[in-house]
């Protein structure tokens, strides 16, 4: 393989986000406002040039209010002529005088409409796109598209191969950022492209009964670190977003460059493969100037970045696709089971973090080698929910994946007052001292061997008061498996005779969001060579364990799940831990005795629990 | 006094968005100052700029050109 693909995506909104709240500041709403429509297909025109002058094709995604005008719909058969753009449809950019009208509401996000609203306005806009350009769109896409639709426009409409199906991490940190305002709840999904299955869009297909039918594509390709933490719509190809998050001096942002090379540098970790997205929707660039930064600055970083592009491309290191070129070159390249890898550095605040990121059709999760190797993000994908979101379903807005893992929403390696929080991590005892290898920082190297991606984290050394010792970590995630084997081994200690304790412990909850969510139900279960134990979880701060654990377990009935660990060597004890009200989490555990240049070697394993 | 406008280039609060918060300030005209509905900051345009430099104080390596991934 070996490619750096590009799509570049426009669209030619009428009523552009932000636009008329920021144009229209001290004037009565009126998304017919004639400057408004004018001002919107100028800066559509102008992205186009840019991205034409630069030597690029585009994927034109037109918006149903675009498909009423006429300037537009010529626009965009010009450039396909021309420049060879791809026409597209996009479920962005509803809002119009005939949406309003016919459809009676404000609501704009495709994904929060019923189920049979949505059906009605796939059809129009479909239909609508039909008679302006006498065929049907094989791409399409909104900021999320969730399962069902998907389906729907699948089943209408065949043709369609490629979709933008969500923003990364973009969930209650881009709702919290908008002042509690901005329902994109949707964590949880891949950063790069995927085939989505028919059950789950976040959740990769994991074979052809479950293949949804589209390649999907992110809207943007987003720092994998920095939007962990922080607001989403700061760190991306988006070049406004750069500038919303301040990340430039006197008209330069080297970020941006940096964002792209790094995304560029993930090649090696996915058999030569490499993605990268810029979607930036004509808002972003209002005449008013926007984020502090005024209309020249927000262009000049358009044309900045779109230029970096192309010097890429000139030197033969980054291919410009259509999106449903995109699409057939995935298929053609890709399977259903193989991984997406990234080990993602730090490139903004100077803290030499790292962070692997990994997704495959049974599960997403992220190591933190800040933590010494701590799981901070688990996503049980191989349980492929069924969520429906919008109106009409139990869940109108929220359209995550829900997490077993999220320390950052579930408090991680815990420093506050009394509780636990989500973590992966090992602890190592040692005469009544104890370490967490949470406080270990650390490095880690990528290498692959036939079907097993491994992550191989720099030794670190541990300090009791009278015995030292290091230790490596290796985590090794096998395709199509669903588990991740995770070795302990000491390579070297300051008495060669001595024996420490290795536990190795998974805390988790469920939930989408930071807030609690009811764990009654949650079975807890010990698997020992002759007994087990269960509770049913009741907040009752329990604890069993078992001697020769076969198995610890969690099954997570909300979310249908079962978590498990396994020990890979003998002699080994099983433990689970129920929580209490003030801290809603289950801890499993096994631990065992070791000593120089032995392991402990477990397996943490995702299944569907029904 | 008159009700307020956005004003120029719809600054954000500073503070606000030092706790990862996007909330666009209005501008009182007769104070020459850009006030915050949700905190309590308030500034002229000088010190909303000041501010704003501070906010960056997290971004280490924003003005560092990286090639190197490993």
């Amino acid at each position: 393989m070996g490619k750096f693909i590009l799509n570049i995506i426009h669209r030619p909104e009428m009523v552009p986000e932000y636009a008329e709240k920021v144009t229209g500041q001290g004037k009565k709403e009126d998304i017919s406002r004639k400057s408004l429509l004018t001002e919107s297909l100028d800066i559509f025109r102008l992205q186009q040039k840019i991205a034409h002058d630069n030597g690029f094709k585009t994927t034109i995604q037109m918006t149903y209010a675009s498909l009423f005008n006429e300037e537009a719909v010529a626009l965009a058969k010009e450039h396909h002529e021309k420049y060879g753009d791809e026409i597209s449809l996009t479920l962005l950019g509803l809002p119009c005088k005939e949406f309003r009208e016919k459809y009676k509401t404000k609501d704009f996000c495709i994904w929060m409409f019923s189920m049979e609203d949505k059906k009605s306005i796939v059809t129009d806009v479909f239909e609508k796109f039909h008679q302006a350009f006498g065929f049907y769109p094989t791409s399409t896409g909104s900021y999320y598209l969730d399962a069902e639709l998907t389906n729907y426009i699948k089943q209408q409409y065949p043709m369609v191969t490629c979709a933008v199906a969500t923003c990364w991490e973009e969930g209650p940190k881009a709702y919290r950022t908008c002042n509690n305002s901005w329902y994109t709840l949707f964590d949880g999904g891949p950063w790069n492209p995927w085939i989505p299955s028919k059950q789950n869009t976040h959740s990769p297909a994991a074979n052809e009964a479950e293949d949804s039918g589209i390649v999907a594509i992110p809207h943007l390709s987003r720092d994998l670190l920095a939007c962990f933490d922080g607001n989403g719509s700061n760190f991306g190809t988006h070049p406004q977003n750069v500038l919303r998050g301040m990340i430039y001096k006197n008209g330069e942002y080297p970020y941006l460059y940096n964002l792209i090379d790094q995304y560029r540098s993930l090649a090696k970790y996915n058999n030569g493969y490499a993605y990268n997205m810029m979607f930036v929707g004509p808002g972003w660039m209002n005449k008013m100037g926007r984020w502090e930064a005024p209309y020249e600055l927000l262009v000049k970083s358009y044309e900045d970045g779109m230029a970096y592009y192309a010097e890429l491309r000139d030197k033969g290191e980054i291919e410009d696709m259509t999106m449903t070129e995109f699409a057939c070159w995935y298929r053609a390249n890709k399977t259903y089971t193989e991984p997406e890898c990234a080990l993602w550095k730090d490139i903004l605040y100077g803290s030499e973090k790292q962070l692997f990121w990994y997704v495959d059709p049974y599960l997403r999760t992220c190591v933190d080698m800040n933590q010494g190797g701590a799981l901070i993000d688990l996503r049980p994908y191989v349980s492929k929910l069924d969520w429906p979101v919008g109106i009409g379903t139990k869940h109108v807005q929220d359209a995550s994946y829900p997490f077993l893992i999220q320390s950052m929403y579930r408090a991680g390696y815990f420093t506050h007052y009394a509780g636990e929080g989500t973590i992966k991590s090992c602890k190592v005892s040692y005469q009544g001292e104890e370490v967490d290898l949470c406080l270990c920082r650390t490095k880690a190297r990528f290498s692959q061997e036939g079907k097993d991606r491994i992550l191989t984290l720099d030794p670190v050394e541990i300090e009791f008061s009278d015995l030292t010792i290091k230790l490596v970590s290796t985590f090794t995630f096998t395709e199509g498996t669903g588990k991740i084997k995770i070795s302990r081994k000491i390579i070297e200690m300051s008495n060669p005779d001595a024996v420490v304790h290795i536990n190795e412990y998974t805390t988790a909850c469920y939930g989408t969001t930071e807030y609690p969510e009811d764990m009654y139900g949650i079975i807890l279960k010990c698997i020992g060579k002759n007994d087990v134990k269960e509770i049913v979880y009741k907040y009752k701060c329990r604890e069993e364990s078992v001697l020769n654990a076969r198995k610890v377990e969690a099954v997570v009935p909300q979310i249908d799940t079962r978590l498990s660990m396994t020990p890979v060597v003998d002699g080994v004890e099983g433990y689970f831990r129920e929580g209490y009200a003030f801290s809603p989490m289950f801890t499993l555990g096994l631990t065992k005795n070791i000593s120089n240049n032995e392991e402990m070697i477990t397996c943490l394993n995702l299944e569907k629990a029904d | 006094m008159s009700q307020s406008g956005k004003g120029r280039l719809n600054y954000r609060c500073p503070s606000c968005f030092m706790r990862d918060l996007d909330i666009d300030m209005f501008y009182d005209k007769d104070r020459d100052e850009y006030y915050c509905l949700r905190c309590q900051y308030t500034g002229n345009e000088k010190d909303v700029l000041e501010k704003n430099e501070m906010a960056r104080f997290r971004y280490r390596n924003m003005l560092k050109r990286i090639t190197t991934f490993d």
